[in-house]
């Protein structure tokens, strides 16, 4: 699974955007290796839409470039590339098909192959039935599904996502992942989201925006590897004698193989991270035994993807 | 060339589903035709209006039909271009603000193709309702009044249909530059009703103002020796509408959508 000689798509080199006096995107970086699925992962407002809007070429970054394998920085990238703004709008008095052949012939394709693939992309979006009504009549589910259709057209080889799944229900989500899943074989994908599960569920690679920077970056495997930490998760009755009891015995905590505890003052759980979990194993169980903690949870284990990510956004 | 095509392919198909086609030259075909009409019609109109005192005597001098013609450009002058600034304004600030830009302009188009395939659907919408309320105006004349030589009628068209043109094209470029439709239609008219003022007080100096066009246009029915020097301002006019396409495909490549 060694991907690190593999061809780089697309190099984003220390972008930057501010809009009027605030700065949505401070000096990022990150590169999209070609064939690989890489998520664009922050919380709401972390800048992930404008740096999208950058690699589209619909904003021009305030600093920083982007190139693109084969193209000289500035070139137009547009031919590559296929997009699907997070609120996809469409002509309302045009029908599904009627768009798709339009986005088709704005890409250069002919009229008999436009139609075919037009028909082709509507059923494999799942909305064949409905190419032969008008957009305005369309769901919310639905025009997602023919943003995505028209986003892959012309077969680009970098298909960029905004929030593509955020707005469809469970059942629309699923099919919606399924697809992206199929397409992650033909093509390479960056999409953004607020969904680790998404993330995880689909990526090769992840880059962690947080207040518009790279918090976290690289392959998803090699992030939970690197950042896998033990810990121990402690809960108790939640009774007061229970949690005070907690409370004195973390405070009073002191043993080489304790690295940091995680504890709020009066309440009934406790996260420990530890050095060696053998060792802490054994220590936390005795000293449970001795104090007679009335303990209802003990969970040992290694710290998730889940956790890394709540560091990485969180304010902390 | 195809894509440019595919757009003004897409502008056409917009004009007819909005019935656009339909609406705008029946609003120039039923002013062409009023004017001439009422014209005539005048003073059987005011004798049956009522309100006159028993006896009183209407004289109207019956005016000719060159007068007639110009009257009717005036009607085209007023309201011929608020229909087009209002069916114009939201061309591309409408696009813009749906969002429907933010999936048209990834597509690898030129931003000139964008623009010039909406003013060329423009143009072609003022050519037929112009022609449409024009020839309208021309038939009641003849019918009711007396022909009118159709040489200088064809010029008069021309330079009229560049004066619509014109404003149509100041249109789409505040359509370009601004938020909302509204505001582009207002500075277009604005900008429209200064020209005219400013060529009709300054006619010597101001010889080649596109605000010449209108004037230009009447003089054709009037005596021609007024209407000296029109292709002067038909070219600065053509001149200005080849700018303001280079201006609104450079505004539109520079903010393609609203940043939100």
């Amino acid at each position: 699974m060694a991907m690190q000689n593999e061809a780089v798509l697309a190099t984003v080199e220390g972008i930057s955007r501010s809009f009027g006096g605030t700065q949505a995107v401070k000096d990022i970086s990150f590169t999209l290796g070609e064939g690989r699925c890489t998520a664009l992962l922050g919380p709401n407002g972390a800048g992930k839409t404008t740096t999208i809007r950058m690699l589209t070429g619909l904003l021009v970054p305030t600093a920083g470039h982007i190139r693109f394998r084969g193209l000289k920085p500035g070139a137009d990238q547009r031919a590559y590339i296929g997009y699907l703004p997070q609120i996809p709008a469409f002509h309302g008095w045009m029908t599904g098909a009627e768009f798709l052949r339009y986005a088709a012939g704005l890409c250069g394709i002919p009229k008999r192959e436009a139609a075919s693939r037009s028909a082709e992309l509507l059923e494999r979006v799942g909305i064949g039935g409905a190419g032969k009504r008008r957009i305005g009549g369309y769901s919310g589910g639905m025009k997602q599904r023919l943003g995505l259709a028209q986003a892959l057209i012309h077969k680009p080889q970098l298909l960029i996502l905004d929030e593509p799944v955020s707005a469809l229900d469970p059942i629309g989500r699923r099919e919606v992942m399924e697809l992206l899943g199929e397409l992650k074989r033909e093509t390479t994908i960056l999409f953004s989201t607020h969904v680790l599960h998404d993330a995880e569920e689909l990526c090769d690679d992840v880059v962690i925006m947080r207040s518009g920077r790279v918090a976290v970056s690289g392959a998803l495997n090699d992030i939970r590897e690197g950042n896998r930490e033990p810990v121990l998760l402690l809960g108790v009755e939640d009774t007061r004698e229970a949690r005070e009891k907690l409370g004195e015995w973390l405070t009073g905590l002191s043993d080489a193989c304790v690295v940091a505890v995680e504890h709020s003052p009066g309440s009934s759980s406790a996260r420990l991270y530890v050095r060696n979990l053998d060792e802490a194993r054994r220590y936390v169980l005795r000293q449970l035994n001795e104090r007679r903690l009335p303990v209802t949870k003990l969970e040992i284990g290694y710290t998730t993807l889940e956790d890394l990510f709540m560091k990485a956004v969180g304010q902390a | 060339m195809s894509r440019w095509l595919v757009l003004f392919g897409k502008e056409w198909m917009e004009m007819t589903r909005s019935y656009k086609l339909l609406w705008v030259p029946l609003v120039f075909i039923l002013f062409g035709a009023m004017q001439p009409v009422t014209t005539y019609f005048l003073p059987d109109i005011l004798a049956n209006a009522g309100n006159l005192p028993e006896g009183a005597v209407i004289s109207i001098p019956l005016p000719t039909a060159e007068e007639v013609m110009a009257k009717t450009l005036e009607q085209f002058g007023t309201i011929g271009l608020l229909v087009i600034a209002l069916s114009v304004m939201g061309a591309i600030s409408a696009e813009r603000t749906s969002g429907v830009t933010a999936i048209v302009l990834v597509k690898p188009i030129s931003h000139l193709a964008y623009v010039s395939a909406k003013w060329a659907a423009m143009l072609a919408l003022i050519l037929i309702a112009f022609a449409g309320g024009f020839c309208a105006a021309w038939y009641y004349t003849a019918a009711l009044f007396q022909g009118v030589a159709w040489q200088s009628s064809l010029i008069a068209y021309l330079l009229f249909a560049l004066w619509l043109g014109f404003v149509g094209s100041l249109t789409l470029l505040f359509s370009a530059l601004l938020r909302s439709g509204a505001a582009a239609a207002a500075c277009a008219l604005g900008i429209a009703a200064v020209l005219a003022v400013t060529a009709s007080v300054f006619p010597k100096a101001l010889a080649a103002s596109p605000g010449m066009l209108p004037k230009a246009a009447s003089a054709q029915f009037m005596d021609a020796a007024s209407a000296s020097h029109p292709w002067l301002a038909a070219a600065a006019a053509l001149l200005v509408m080849a700018a303001v396409l280079a201006i609104a495909a450079w505004a539109v490549r520079r903010r393609p959508t609203l940043e939100a």
